[in-house]
């Protein structure tokens, strides 16, 4: 079931090559994702740090918790389900401070119509 | 308690009864005990061998805690006066009952008291919409000692739980005493009422000791009082409003779950307690000479939850501040998009303006540097996402069509935008206000990247594009032939030319030319939109103009308290003292809590104000109304490291201390002698 290029793998792999994200200047933190895959559990590791990120495949303590069906993540991961409402609904189990979790979804792509989004104005120190 | 109901609370946790303690709710009928927008209980009647209560009377000691003194049989008449019954209960996790039966005769009693228990589940949207729940139930005794109901929807499941510490036989309906009192005995139990729901683990010795935990928020109530500014006045009804603006503020106080603890205040008791982008925000810049700290918590959790993609259900755009949120399970089941929901304008470059009068008030740069890339980003959605024409102006239209706001500013109901004819313009909507927000925004903005994020190109743009907005503004939004600002843009760019209230926001932002301040506080003292209790929302003689209208002629007490800092931002103290003055006298008529609106009736007409009726009472930011119009009388404003105090105070108000003031200087006090006659209509000075 698992394959290297399903939504959560590459959400993950991303991140990892962006290394910075400013969206989560104010998450100082660490996050373990366990996924699970019928017998299989997927870790990964992000480590938020004024917004330097680095991504591993390790286990080890963290400040926030997430388990998910691996499902499930790959429909958060591409947008397909709201972070929030799925954890209203009791989805997926998480632990620890929700503050970073908040701060977490800001990640995760919405659903829109149309990408309205123009350039004119660039306020962010950095972009992209 | 007008309707007949008791309502205590802490935080989004409250419960509603009737004045025995009972509560049994039908669908839509607003009683019961909810937290986090769900009812947890909708029925919890109390009998003695069988009968209802009567309700002897009532105590409200605080907003979390409530006694109910209570005699066998409901009759007009005691039926038995032998026994009394009282019930103190406090809200925690869910509530806790101490349930106290005394027998007044000389011989012992057996009695069986029975407490009929049962929950439907529903959201607070289902509660005033009337909707049909689409889960399962559970109820289940467990070892006999308590009662569990529940509820199941897919993977979305809430329960309540039920114990006492007297012996009980618990069913699936409730639990039953058969108890035995002696001779003007007593007999007691605690019962204890537990929500469990999915969040973040709650103090657990707060769970386990009721008593500690009660303690705990009456000493938490003390530390608030003690720690506000004191207020010393000649007029003592001012003192009376002073205090209950402060006790109401600490009732509205709500920790959302990512804030550690920390509160802000939320819309309004209690049907309102959760986040709001722009009540929240109002509400701590009126406290924020008193209690700076809910701007900063307001300020953080805004923050956190700021948009960050583009969501059409939501209507979120990145850096976009939001509007609502909610945790019940239509909102988890996207039935509601309030998690959360972004539909409004105005918050966004709100949320910078607070950031900056924040940092103004308690040199707080910290906070500053840290929400550097939410004031960013905000300051970015102005432009960015805001201005769907094109046309370098704040515009508003729903994306989400089925369950979104159609208004997004704070006048949000359907007829609140209207030409003078009455008219209704097409969307989007640009509306004055709103301009006037963003360009304070940019120019507060312009402050912050100077001094604190060093960033000079971005303070010279933000200096630039706010000038080039207000020539444009007093360009296209001036009434040339009535000499106000039109209350909107429709999408052709025509003036939505009503007269209203909003044109004093304008005058708080800064945008209005100097030149045309005056025919504006002319407008707002003058007789089609002052009442002489204060400024209508929409001016008589307007087509949809009424003075019960909801923002269509009735007169809001946080409006003008806006106004009134308006009209001293622009020099015009006299009349910011005259609305401050009309405002502070109907509190009087309200012992001190303003209600959310009142009738737009002249003054002389009615004598009193007229409240609207409103389901939300003490709402927000009408108990801010008081704290805001005490600055604005003194005239506090911050300067560098100290504090200006240029006081214009109606006479009537007599001598005004206010004592220890929190800010960037320490603690300071402020005084002004009442010298502004309010007793006339007087014309518009300079």
């Amino acid at each position: 079931m698992v394959s290297a290029g399903d939504a959560t793998t590459q959400f993950f792999e991303e991140l990892r090559k962006r290394q910075h994200e400013p969206r989560l200047r104010g998450a100082t933190g660490t996050y373990r994702f366990e996924l699970v895959d019928g017998k299989k559990v997927d870790r990964w590791l992000v480590a938020f740090s004024k917004g330097d990120v680095t991504v591993s495949r390790r286990g080890g303590a963290a400040d926030c918790v997430v388990r998910a069906d691996r499902a499930l993540f790959n429909r958060l991961a591409s947008g397909e389900l709201n972070g929030v409402a799925a954890a209203l609904r009791g989805e997926f189990e998480a632990e620890g401070d929700w503050r970073l979790l908040v701060l977490f979804q800001r990640l995760f792509p919405g659903k829109a119509r149309s990408a309205a989004k123009r350039s004119r104005a660039g306020y962010s120190r950095r972009t992209g | 308690m007008n309707d007949g109901l008791v309502k205590i609370l802490d935080g989004n946790t409250f419960v509603v009864s009737d004045a025995n303690g009972d509560i049994e709710a039908s669908l839509t009928d607003p009683t019961g005990l909810f937290s986090f927008d769900t009812r947890f209980l909708s029925k919890w009647v109390l009998t003695v061998n069988g009968q209802r209560l009567g309700s002897l009377s009532v105590d409200d000691l605080q907003y979390y805690e409530a006694r109910f003194f209570l005699v066998p049989g409901t009759g007009t008449v005691y039926i038995d006066a032998k026994l009394s019954v009282i019930r103190r209960r406090s809200v925690g996790n869910g509530f806790h009952e101490e349930l106290t039966i005394l027998n007044h005769s000389d011989k012992p009693v057996s009695l069986t008291v029975r407490i009929d228990a049962g929950s439907d589940f529903a959201d607070l949207f289902e509660v005033k919409d009337a909707l049909q729940k689409k889960g399962t139930y559970t109820a289940r005794v467990q070892r006999g000692k308590h009662l569990v109901l529940g509820y199941e929807r897919e993977t979305f499941r809430r329960s309540t739980s039920i114990s006492a510490t007297a012996p009980a036989r618990f069913d699936k309906d409730g639990l039953t005493f058969k108890i035995r009192i002696a001779p003007q005995g007593e007999w007691k139990t605690d019962l204890e009422v537990d929500t469990v729901q999915p969040g973040p683990r709650r103090g657990q010795e707060q769970r386990r000791d009721p008593r500690r935990a009660n303690l705990a928020m009456q000493r938490n109530l003390q530390r608030w009082i003690e720690e506000a500014p004191r207020v010393e006045c000649d007029w003592d009804p001012l003192k009376t409003t002073y205090r209950r603006s402060l006790v109401d503020l600490a009732a509205l106080r709500f920790s959302p779950p990512i804030a550690g603890g920390r509160s802000l205040p939320a819309a309004g008791l209690p049907w309102f307690m959760t986040m709001f982008g722009r009540d929240s925000i109002f509400t701590s810049l009126q406290a924020l000479p008193f209690t700076p700290e809910l701007a900063a918590t307001t300020l953080g959790a805004l923050g956190n939850w700021q948009g960050s993609r583009l969501d059409d259900f939501r209507d979120e755009d990145p850096g976009r501040i939001l509007h609502e949120m909610r945790y019940g399970e239509m909102t988890a089941f996207e039935e509601r998009p309030h998690s959360p929901y972004y539909g409004a304008v105005d918050a966004t470059p709100l949320y910078v303006v607070l950031l900056d009068e924040y940092e103004r008030w308690t040199g707080d740069r910290k906070l500053v540097r840290d929400l550097e890339h939410e004031a960013r980003a905000a300051l970015n959605w102005i432009d960015e996402y805001a201005d769907l024409q094109g046309t370098g102006y704040i515009w508003y239209r729903r994306r989400n069509e089925e369950t979104g706001l159609e208004n997004q500013c704070w006048k949000d109901s359907w007829d609140s935008i209207s030409f003078r004819d009455g008219r209704l313009p097409g969307f989007p909507r640009a509306t004055c206000e709103l301009q006037g927000y963003a360009y304070d925004a940019k120019v507060r903005g312009a402050r912050l990247a100077r001094d604190i994020w060093k960033d000079r190109d971005l303070a010279d743009r933000l200096e630039k594009d706010a000038a080039d907005l207000k020539r444009r503004f007093n360009r296209d939004f001036w009434v040339e032939d009535g000499e106000y600002f039109t209350l909107a843009l429709d999408p052709d760019g025509n003036q939505v030319d009503a007269l209203a209230s909003n044109n004093g926001h304008l005058l708080w932002s800064g945008i209005v030319d100097k030149s045309k301040a005056k025919a504006v506080a002319q407008h707002l003292l003058g007789p089609r939109l002052f009442s002489g209790w204060g400024v209508r929302t929409l001016a008589e003689g307007e087509g949809r103009y009424n003075p019960i209208g909801y923002h269509v002629g009735t007169v809001w007490p946080f409006d003008n308290s806006f106004v009134a800092w308006g009209l001293r931002r622009y020099g015009f103290k006299d009349e910011a003292a005259q609305v401050a003055a009309g405002i502070l006298d109907a509190a009087e008529f309200f012992e001190g809590r303003l209600p959310e609106a009142f009738g737009g009736y002249e003054r002389e007409q009615t004598k009193y104000p007229v409240q609207y009726p409103t389901a939300c009472s003490p709402q927000a930011w009408s108990t801010g109304t008081p704290l805001l119009l005490l600055r604005t009388m003194l005239g506090l404003e911050p300067q560098g490291e100290h504090l200006v105090v240029d006081p214009a105070l109606p006479t009537s108000i007599g001598l005004l201390a206010l004592l220890d003031l929190p800010g960037r200087w320490g603690r300071i006090d402020a005084f002004g002698r009442g010298r502004v006659d309010v007793g006339r209509r007087r014309p518009v000075r300079r």
